[in-house]
């Protein structure tokens, strides 16, 4: 995930902002990661370069 | 039997299973490619593989793809494509000029569910058009000035989906049809 991508991602759940907590990147993305909502606390996973946006109900269903 | 019906589907979910490619993708693919422009901010909802997504690349502004399967999205990844795990347009924020999405338009009958990913990319809910219902609902607040939307319908329930588009307060013209055997799939492009 690009780091610019953050500008078009909101948290699902409550549409608040998100911050990065990047556990790894290379030059171009963040590999590994959390993105955090400012707002709630929800984190959603970075995992492989792509980020994890369903709500936590669904990420555990699915 | 709950149990076990929530086993069967969370082992059938570690499956990597994701839709592949066919008449209704490339349909997707031809209309796509003859809509889009280089200014374009795109979004591809439920991209799956990726097919479609990978073959805009370099042709618009910007591209993210998204999709409901992570093995669908690693697929995209892959490909070199942005894209995030998320169901329709939940989690994105921002406005695009160029909507895609071959949505899952399938009326299921209980026993056919089964719980897999081949499942969500099929199955388009009550009268086979809740999936794309929920995502033209969502896709107003999404779409730029003068935005354009692309979604694949089938003549099964392309009639009731019509009266639905239109409850909306969109308009749309059918840019492309594909006649298969036992049905006509269509391309059609929506704007408010």
């Amino acid at each position: 995930m690009r780091k610019k991508l953050l500008d078009i991602l909101a948290c699902p759940v409550c549409k608040g902002d998100l911050r990065l907590e990047v556990k790894e990147e290379n030059e171009e993305e963040v590999l590994e990661g959390f993105l955090i909502c400012d707002n709630c606390n929800e984190r959603y996973p970075i995992e492989e370069g792509i980020p994890n946006l369903l709500p936590p109900e669904l990420r555990d269903k699915l | 039997m709950k149990d076990r019906k929530k086993f069967r589907q969370k082992f059938l979910r570690r499956l990597p299973t994701v839709y592949e490619v066919a008449e209704d993708s490339e349909l997707l693919l031809e209309a796509a490619m003859e809509e889009v422009k280089e200014e374009d901010v795109v979004i591809e909802i439920g991209a799956g593989s990726g097919f479609v997504s990978e073959k805009l690349k370099g042709k618009c502004k910007f591209l993210l793809a998204t999709d409901i399967n992570p093995h669908a999205a690693k697929m995209c990844k892959e490909k070199g494509l942005e894209v995030v795990i998320a169901d329709l347009f939940r989690g994105i924020k921002g406005k695009f000029t160029l909507i895609l999405f071959n949505p899952p338009y399938l009326e299921l009958e209980e026993e056919e569910k089964v719980g897999d990913w081949l499942e969500k990319a099929i199955d388009g809910g009550r009268g086979g058009i809740e999936v794309s219902v929920e995502f033209l609902k969502q896709a107003k607040e999404k779409l730029k000035e003068n935005g354009r939307i692309i979604l694949i319908s089938s003549s099964h329930n392309f009639e009731r989906l019509k009266e639905e588009i239109e409850k909306l307060g969109y308009k749309f013209e059918v840019v492309k049809k594909r006649k298969l055997f036992f049905e006509e799939l269509y391309a059609l492009k929506i704007q408010i």
